[in-house]
């Protein structure tokens, strides 16, 4: 194992931490820790937190809300950043992430304001109202919804690549809006949850949970990823799929 | 007196009494949703890795 690190490092660091992050050993340790960091983190939250003064247990929602919610907001960034990187310099790679990262901003989006929307019921005494941050999430899920099945209506892979893109930048401008909704508007929704917010008796359960939906949106990410780059490359490499630009694509 | 040491009391405690039933679903629900999308994806990453 130390030989094979070490001749693994001296091809070359950035080239050893992919070969060391692709070994099955690794990955499956690395799913394994994931699961470990949400079982504590899930008991910290659940069992060990106080509860919140004037919500009382209902708090801990929040403990799993918040991070879906900070996930979805992650992954439409990385939806953002794949599509304009794609229009520069067209890849399969970044097509491939752009659409692993919106589905998961669609799934972590949808779960969490679900999860919100149980919050809200005890706390605001109802499950929806149309507030500036509820309403922006809301188009952010519909918008990710069209832009997946975008993905499906169109055949050839370039051109859906390039539609896919477009949209994608074109929803990423609610990310921030979002954000800054609950500071420009001051509605009903409450300011963002973070350590710098909340009683520092809950910090560590924040902290934890947010670590551990990191893991669990990181080990998702990598997957869809390798499904989309896998099904990407099934595409254009049939005869009859493979117009000028794919060739360059692919061996990007 | 009784009155305001009622109140503190509620204080105290959480101004929302119980809630454990929200509480319940909420994680019942994001573990649920997130165990399923694990599964749908463990099963779309199986067959992306099937000879076509």
């Amino acid at each position: 194992m130390a030989a094979m690190l070490q001749r693994l490092w001296n091809s070359g660091p950035v080239r050893a931490v992919r070969a060391f992050a692709a070994h099955p050993l690794v990955q499956r340790s690395f799913v394994v820790l994931t699961l470990a960091v949400f079982a504590y983190a899930a008991w910290v939250g659940l069992t060990q937190a106080p509860p919140d003064r004037e919500m009382g247990d209902v708090q801990r929602i929040m403990y799993a809300h918040v991070p879906m919610v900070q996930m979805m907001l992650l992954a439409g960034t990385i939806t953002f950043v794949c599509s304009v990187l794609y229009l520069f310099r067209a890849s399969w790679k970044t097509d491939a992430l752009a659409e692993a990262s919106a589905e998961l901003a669609l799934v972590f989006g949808a779960i969490g304001t679900t999860l919100g929307s149980i919050w809200g019921r005890p706390t605001w005494g109802v499950y929806w109202a149309w507030d500036p941050r509820l309403t922006t999430v809301a188009i952010l899920l519909v918008a990710l919804a069209g832009y997946l099945a975008l993905r499906r209506f169109v055949d050839d892979p370039e051109r859906r690549a390039v539609w896919a893109a477009v949209t994608g930048i074109v929803i990423a401008v609610d990310v921030p809006i979002i954000y800054f909704s609950v500071k420009w508007w001051k509605s009903l929704h409450q300011v963002q949850s973070s350590p710098r917010t909340v009683d520092p008796q809950m910090v560590h359960a924040l902290r934890w949970n947010i670590t551990a939906f990191f893991l669990v949106f990181i080990v998702f990410l990598v997957v869809r990823y390798r499904i989309a780059l896998a099904a990407r490359v099934r595409e254009v490499t049939v005869p009859d799929a493979a117009p000028s630009r794919t060739t360059q694509a692919v061996a990007s | 007196m009784n009155a305001l040491r009622i109140v503190l009391a509620a204080v105290g405690e959480g101004r929302i009494q119980g809630g454990w039933e929200y509480v319940k679903a909420a994680y019942a629900i994001c573990w649920t949703g997130l165990s399923l999308y694990a599964v749908s994806l463990w099963v779309r990453s199986r067959r992306s890795e099937a000879p076509k």
